[in-house]
């Protein structure tokens, strides 16, 4: 039973080292995934904050992030690999429908779309014919990226009348065509609750619609698992043509992505 | 918890040479602590999480300057408090009272009466909470030694203090919980329970 008499200090920490154990912490997260990604995501050398890591639910963006090394894992099994680009039959990119709400990111993450250059340039970087859409005729800004296989190329349109301003973009409309078949698991997009991912056929090739509400997307630079950059992105169609992967990124209708898909030569 | 000191020194080295695995299995280990430690700075579950992480991440930055064959464990405490005191004043508006909380019970509890059991309960109820209202630096001190077991040497480079100071530091802080604690406390049995 109990003992009225004053406490003493013996006992008081004879009663701490008891408490220990028994203190009611709250579970301990998942630290290791995320201080991976952010270190490998910055080189050593110019140490700076991840301004990304400071918004309030990122324990939805750690499990976000969990889901694209699982996934980065499971591409590195050839095997699995296959099943995954046979599966979707979209190479070079991996739909991950999340568990948790998505984090609210930044309404206007930096794109991160490469070097601002002309159409030739571009298209002497790449491996691959460069396709414009004639519905909207030359883009407003050519980007490329040369450091991954084949190369990737982005076209920016501002927007227009039919073409409203994407918030998470801060264009009208974006084209984005790249090596699918040399960069599995390139890009990884994260699907919340309130997004649809429809299959589809685009020129008779198999591809995906994803609405609804703006949905995470990763890039990565194929076999090193770096993250490139993680945004909110728009409704998207994105298929694969002979090796290309096209993604379209707007505010328009399904109806009208297509439009502008079929209008690719 | 916590790795083996030779262990430690074997990833760190590799950490410092730029090996993400070694780094990433350092974290592993000591998330947990880190964790727990930034918590009582914070008391607040989500500031704990970002200052642990926040301190893994510049930890891993700092290593160029972590002395080879130094214990990792008391340098990562003292960047996961700093990290944690930065967090600590938006934590403490949120959570005040939500530390008289359910203690978890080890499974070696179940062999006490339910009136023990309570009894044992509220006084553990009662110490967390008297520890929530101590001074940031006295809890600390209380929680790496009883908690955490640091080892005297470890504590003093954890809280940044001469050797020296630490057992007197100890001392205080326990003397502060003792009289912050109500003074018609009761001390269960098997908690106040002597050797003899």
């Amino acid at each position: 039973m109990a003992d009225p008499r004053r406490i003493t200090d013996v006992e008081l920490e004879r009663a701490l080292r008891d408490l220990g154990p028994r203190y009611p912490y709250p579970p301990t997260p998942n630290l290791a995934s995320p201080v991976r990604l952010r270190i490998t995501a910055r080189p050593a050398a110019q140490p700076r904050r991840l301004e990304l890591w400071r918004d309030p639910r990122r324990l939805a963006l750690v499990a976000a992030v969990l889901l694209v090394l699982l996934g980065a894992a499971a591409l590195a099994n050839p095997v699995t690999r296959d099943a995954i680009a046979h599966f979707f039959h979209v190479q070079g990119v991996i739909v991950n429908r999340e568990a948790s709400p998505l984090p609210s990111l930044s309404p206007v993450t930096p794109l991160d779309l490469g070097r601002r250059t002309t159409m030739a340039d571009a298209q002497s970087r790449v491996t691959f014919t460069i396709a414009v859409p004639a519905e909207l005729g030359e883009p407003d800004a050519v980007y490329v990226v040369s450091g991954i296989p084949g190369g990737e190329v982005a076209l920016a349109y501002t927007p227009r009348p039919g073409i409203p301003l994407v918030k998470q973009t801060g264009l009208g409309l974006l084209v984005t065509e790249f090596r699918g078949d040399l960069n599995t698991g390139f890009i990884t997009k994260g699907v919340g609750e309130g997004t649809t991912v429809e299959e589809v056929k685009v020129h008779g090739d198999l591809g995906w619609w994803i609405a609804g509400e703006p949905h995470m997307i990763y890039v990565q630079v194929a076999g090193k698992g770096q993250v490139e950059s993680l945004r909110m992105a728009a409704n998207t169609l994105i298929w694969e043509h002979a090796g290309v992967t096209y993604r379209i990124e707007s505010g328009l209708s399904k109806a009208d992505a297509f439009r502008i898909a079929a209008s690719l030569p | 918890m916590e790795g083996r000191p030779l262990d430690d020194i074997a990833l760190v080295e590799r950490a410092k040479n730029g090996d993400v695995n070694a780094y990433e299995a350092l974290v592993q280990q000591y998330q947990q602590l880190a964790f727990r430690v930034a918590y009582q700075v914070t008391g607040d579950a989500a500031d704990a999480e970002d200052a642990a992480q926040e301190a893994f991440v510049n930890a891993y930055y700092a290593l160029g300057r972590f002395r080879a064959g130094a214990p990792f464990r008391p340098w990562l405490c003292r960047i996961v408090a700093n990290e944690a005191r930065n967090r600590r004043t938006s934590a403490r508006r949120r959570t005040v009272l939500a530390e008289r909380a359910l203690v978890a019970h080890p499974s070696g509890d179940s062999a006490q009466s339910p009136e023990a059991v309570a009894e044992a309960d509220e006084f553990r109820s009662t110490l967390v909470a008297t520890l929530k209202t101590l001074r940031e630096d006295d809890r600390l001190i209380l929680a790496y030694r009883l908690f955490f077991d640091l080892s005297e040497a470890e504590m003093a480079e954890a809280l940044d203090c001469p050797r020296g100071t630490v057992k007197s530091r100890l001392s205080r802080a326990l003397a502060r919980l003792r009289a912050a604690l109500p003074a018609d406390i009761r001390v269960p049995s098997r908690a106040g329970e002597t050797d003899g």
